[in-house]
């Protein structure tokens, strides 16, 4: 036993210790968390004491500071149980296990037994492959020398023929430069009768005679087949020609890219109160770091409305509070002109939106179904947020799910706390997936 | 795992260079007027100084994963802090500190400094005198060690079973009562090692000591209750602050095939005890945190740059060193203990030095600001020459002065004209002085306490002019008229130097870090510091700045310092509705506890009484549409205090509301945690 043996134990009892997905995103801190990086806290491993209510409890700090001035919430010492003087233990920072957004997205498929398969939309410009195709012309520097040689050493080759056999030949008695073309040509012998002509008249004429009869001139000469003669003798110039040269360029590929935008659509009217905006949260939050966690790009857009809607910034996505009545299809008439930059053939799209299903009078019916209707996407999702149950004139998602009841592209989910969030993103996710 | 300083060849070079430093630590920290226990030094590399502090100092505990987890948590931190793990010196006599293998000699330097005064600091607290005067810990924690993976090894014993039990009871470790002697439940435990005949007369005198207390234990009411369950006594007759201690006399275990309570096993017993004695072994470090990390901290400094300890060259080092201990972020124990002790020591000392003022003929506490020449107070304030630069002023020292040493000083005369004979060789002798590297070896406690003056640092001047009217008053109320000044330089020759540190080695033998914060923090100290409370607000659903006002920030500190931080929960009754029911209750002080968490608490306190267990808590509430309302207000809403009942059964956790008057006694009517400004209040 030892420490070793401790830190064993430890890694085990800490296995199953980070926070279940589907836990972390009901209840957890998310707001922990970047775009890039999800981070889930690990369930403490630590024993259970009886502590303060770290909220009830607050704290003291150092630094110059006003009353009212905010603070970042400290650890607070003695967090630790650092039974000695270890310094730097102070604060029980909270530990998180960091991942990805594509790991967020794989565990979740996981945990909710989902497969959503992204498609490959858009294609991103032609983007150069390997130097791999050919042709007759181009600029030198992309000259296939190597080919160009091979084929020049090919043509050498195939010219070539052993010299000083043949012109042994023609020393054979009674062989002539027709009887010796002959045999050469029936031996395979790329050779001219013109060199053959050439050859015999530069023969001395004692040595014409000087083989009694072939074999014997064959048992005495060596024949040298033109791979070890070059071997022998080196190459003294190879025969580049025009036609064999190539000029290589590169590859075209067609590369489609997985990529998506996102609009989260969130009404801000005064009935949104604290709860139902952190249900938004919660359910928006999972969504966003799923779906960029599928895809390989993925752009966000953020529209806050009441009766009228306008673009904002995430961070202030879901915080925004304003008065005002409710007119849904604003945000949808935004929401389409902005996608018009995200054209649907190149963009893989979903529409989110978000409120306590009140709406202006026949909104939903004249405006916001069309509009729906008219804005192509993988998938258009409304989600109510009723912390208390449903209000009376709140018919929005009823509207929406009535209508749509049989597209495999539109899902409505309601959520009253956060237990339900879980399943809402099932419902939402799961529809595309059907379809 | 570490081994002696001398056993290695690389560590063996490093404790050459490191014998002077540490025993010339020694020598000055006795001579700053410290009484430490001996200090056995080991040099151990990074690993293993991980894995001392993961044991809490020491070589041995028994197995269990929060070990392992400190352990990962070191590693974790080692890398932010680039490696560099500081100092760990463990509570026994002697005390065993640990320096690593890699650092700086400065580092080194530092690390013996500050050893040395944690160990004057243990071998005086009163608070850790209450576990043993002179705690064997090493052994102690050696043989709960053998004695746990011997229960762990037993064939009979399931080992996940006693992980588990440890598991359980470490849950409860902080809910002892720390403010009284341990006393062991009873005398069965024999954690005699055979082979270690030693330990055997202390164990000895444990027994001793635990038949008394038997007697104690076994009280008829106990006996009572004991023995017959159905007369309906309630027990304990006084809430019991010690639930581990209870447990452990009346617990039971949970028999989960029986599907009812049993005795328990005898190593549940044991590992129940054991545990419990560790928890009141490390008590007082707890309890005094603050106190003795500033302690520590403050002589560390007086040695390494009051005494030019750190070389010329070791100092920037030392700087960047106390730096980053320093300066790390959050409510820092190291930082807060230091500025106390530094305000303890500069507001004694200015204390002497207005009482003599108010003396002079002419200076009374309500002319004290316009008739003192704070100027002049501060030049002659100013240490004699002759005990701030030694070396310069060898010959003029007058053996007879109690500031002076005279043994020392003749050593040190000695050696320099010894050296001067062997033109210019500096002294090396054994038994004589090198003034110039040691000039603190020619004065006595009384001569260091004026070389270190601390109002004629620079960082505090200006100190004395800043006393208060308030003060001036309450100083002269309590003043003795008799002796009269005629000048201010009389007054001012006749000042106590050492008055300051006197008092420090007063509170430091009295004082936990509750009464440390509740004596010392002032306005004056909470403005220089800058300290500030914070709260969370619902309005803004974020934690505001709530006040700088030094009783609210002293209520704030006291909440983290008191009971460990923890809420103070007790046992109420043993035999709670009359069904052998636990109850515990929570006294609340205004700040309400973790409920979630104390339900897991309760789930394994169950597990160590074998029935169900109830707590009795209030809570505070906050209406939703109060919380809205206030909010559009920009005010704080008001919650509500709910009595509740938390219970576990051994199968489900259920709250159920109390009615008022079944928590009222819990509830504290005259502590108020909230810092939040009336004017906040909806």
């Amino acid at each position: 036993m030892g420490l070793r043996e401790d830190l064993e134990r430890y890694r085990e009892v800490g296995e199953e210790r980070r926070q279940d997905l589907a836990e972390f995103i009901q209840y957890g801190d998310l707001g922990q968390s970047r775009p890039d990086s999800v981070r889930v806290p690990i369930k403490i491993v630590d024993l259970p004491e009886f502590a303060y209510d770290q909220r009830d409890q607050g704290g003291v700090g150092q630094g110059d500071a006003e009353e009212g001035d905010p603070v970042d919430a400290q650890p607070q010492p003695g967090d630790d149980d650092g039974e000695d003087g270890d310094p730097g233990e102070e604060g029980g920072e909270h530990e998180y296990y960091e991942m990805d957004p594509e790991e967020f997205a794989q565990e979740l498929d996981e945990r909710l037994g989902l497969d959503l398969e992204p498609k490959g939309k858009k294609v991103i410009e032609e983007t150069e492959g390997d130097f791999t195709d050919i042709t007759r012309s181009g600029p030198t520097s992309t000259l296939d020398f190597e080919r160009l040689f091979k084929q020049g050493l090919k043509r050498k080759l195939a010219m070539d023929f052993d010299r000083d056999y043949v012109r042994e030949a023609l020393k054979i008695d009674g062989w002539g430069p027709a009887t010796v073309f002959e045999w050469a040509r029936g031996e395979n012998m790329p050779v001219s009768r013109a060199w053959i002509d050439e050859a015999y008249d530069e023969l001395p004429e004692d040595e014409k005679t000087a083989w009694e009869s072939f074999e014997e001139m064959d048992a005495n000469t060596e024949r040298v087949d033109t791979a070890q003669r070059i071997r022998r003798e080196g190459i003294d110039e190879v025969p580049f020609r025009r036609e064999d040269e190539r000029y290589r360029y590169p590859e075209i590929v067609e590369e489609r890219e997985k990529n998506v935008v996102v609009v989260n659509i969130r009404d801000v009217s005064g009935s949104m109160r604290q709860k139902k905006r952190e249900l938004v949260e919660r359910t928006f939050t999972p969504l966003d770091w799923y779906l960029q966690g599928k895809y390989d790009n993925a752009e966000f857009v953020y529209i806050a409305h009441d009766a009228d809607a306008w673009a904002v910034e995430r961070d202030e996505f879901f915080g925004i509070r304003s008065g005002g009545g409710t007119r849904i299809s604003s945000a949808y008439e935004l929401a389409a002109e902005l996608l018009e930059e995200y054209p649907w053939s190149e963009w893989n799209r979903y529409v989110f939106a978000a409120g306590d299903s009140e709406n202006s009078s026949n909104d939903t019916e004249e405006h916001v179904i069309p509009l729906m209707e008219q804005i192509p996407a993988n998938l258009h999702a409304y989600v109510e947020t009723q912390p208390s149950g449903n209000a009376i004139n709140a018919t929005h998602a009823e509207e929406v799910e009535r209508s749509f009841r049989d597209a495999g592209d539109v899902a409505v989910a309601y959520v009253s706390s956060p237990d339900d969030v879980v399943d809402a993103i099932y419902e939402i996710l799961s529809t595309e997936e059907e379809s | 795992m570490s081994r002696p300083i001398h056993d290695r060849i690389a560590a063996q070079r490093i404790a050459a260079d490191l014998e002077e430093p540490v025993d010339e630590a020694g020598n000055l920290a006795r001579k700053f007027g410290l009484d430490p226990y001996e200090v056995n030094y080991w040099i151990v590399d990074y690993d293993e100084m991980n894995e001392l502090i993961a044991y809490g100092g020491f070589q041995r505990r028994y197995p269990h994963w929060r070990w392992g987890m400190q352990y990962d948590r070191q590693q974790k931190q080692g890398q932010f802090l680039g490696g560099k793990a500081f100092e760990i010196v463990n509570n026994d006599s002697p005390s065993h500190a640990f320096l690593q293998e890699s650092n700086t000699v400065s580092d080194q330097k530092a690390v013996i400094t500050h050893v040395e005064a944690h160990a004057d600091f243990f071998a005086n607290n009163e608070w850790f005198g209450m576990f043993a005067d002179r705690p064997d810990a090493a052994a102690m924690l050696a043989r709960h060690a053998d004695a746990i993976e011997a229960f762990m090894t037993d064939p009979e014993i399931d080992r996940g079973e006693v992980e588990k039990w440890i598991d359980h009871v470490l849950t409860l470790e902080d809910n002892i009562d720390q403010h009284v002697p341990y006393e062991p439940i009873d005398t069965r435990i024999d954690l005699i090692d055979e082979h270690d005949t030693a330990d055997v007369a202390e164990q000895l005198e444990e027994l001793d000591l635990s038949d008394e207390v038997k007697g104690q234990v076994f009280t008829e009411e106990w006996l009572d209750a004991q023995a017959d369950d159905e007369n309906g006594t309630s027990f304990p007759a006084e809430p019991e602050k010690d639930v581990l201690g209870f447990l452990r006399k009346h617990g039971m275990r949970y028999d989960e095939d029986a599907a009812r309570a049993d005795e328990m096993a005898d190593w549940q017993k044991d590992v129940l005890e054991i545990l419990r004695r560790e928890a009141y072994y490390f008590a007082p470090q707890k309890m005094t945190k603050v106190m003795n990390e500033g302690w520590a901290a403050f002589w560390e400094s007086a040695m390494m740059t009051g005494e030019t300890f750190a070389g010329d060259d070791e100092f920037v080092l030392y700087a960047d060193h106390m730096a980053k201990v320093l300066g790390s972020s959050g409510l820092n124990p190291y930082k807060l203990g230091l500025e106390i002790w530094q305000y303890v020591e500069n507001s004694t000392n200015r204390r002497e030095v207005v009482e003599r003022l108010l003396r002079v003929e002419g200076v009374t506490w309500r002319n004290f600001h316009d008739t003192v020449d704070f100027e002049l107070v501060q030049d002659l304030i100013e240490p004699d020459p002759v005990v701030a630069s030694v070396g310069e002023h060898l010959d003029e020292l007058d053996p007879e002065d109690p500031r002076v040493d005279a043994d020392a000083l003749e050593a040190a005369r000695e050696a320099r004209s010894a050296s001067e004979r062997a033109s210019g060789e500096p002294a090396s002798r054994e038994g004589e002085i090198d003034v110039e590297t040691y000039p603190w070896k020619v004065l006595t406690t009384e001569g260091l306490a004026e070389r270190h003056y601390s109002l004629t640092k620079p960082q505090n001047r200006g100190f004395v002019s800043r006393v208060s009217q308030g003060e001036l008053e309450r100083v002269s109320r309590y003043m003795f008229d008799e002796a009269r000044y005629d000048s201010v330089e009389d007054a001012l020759a006749d000042i106590d130097y050492g008055r300051g540190w006197s008092r420090m080695r007063e509170i430091r033998e009295s004082h936990n870090d509750v009464t440390f914060l509740d004596e010392f923090l002032t306005q004056e100290f909470v403005d220089e510091n800058e300290y500030f409370t914070y709260e969370y607000t619902q309005s803004t659903g974020d934690y505001r700045v709530t006040s700088t006002d030094y009783t609210d920030v002293k209520k704030k500190l006291m909440l983290q310092f008191t009971n460990f931080g923890k809420p103070t929960v007790v046992v109420e009754d043993g035999n709670y509705n009359n069904r052998n029911e636990l109850l515990l209750a929570h006294q609340y002080n205004g700040v309400m506890l973790d409920v979630g968490q104390a339900k897991d608490v309760l789930k394994r306190v169950f597990e160590l009484w074998g029935r169900p267990v109830n707590l009795k808590t209030i809570v505070k509430e906050f209406d939703e549409h109060d919380v809205e309302v206030a909010k559009r207000r920009d005010r704080e809403p008001e919650p509500e205090e709910v009595g509740r009942l938390v219970r576990y059964d051994g199968d489900e956790v259920t709250v159920e509301e109390l009615p008022w008057d079944a928590v009222e006694h819990l509830a504290a009517d005259d502590i108020d945690y909230d810092t939040k400004p009336d004017e906040w209040l909806a």
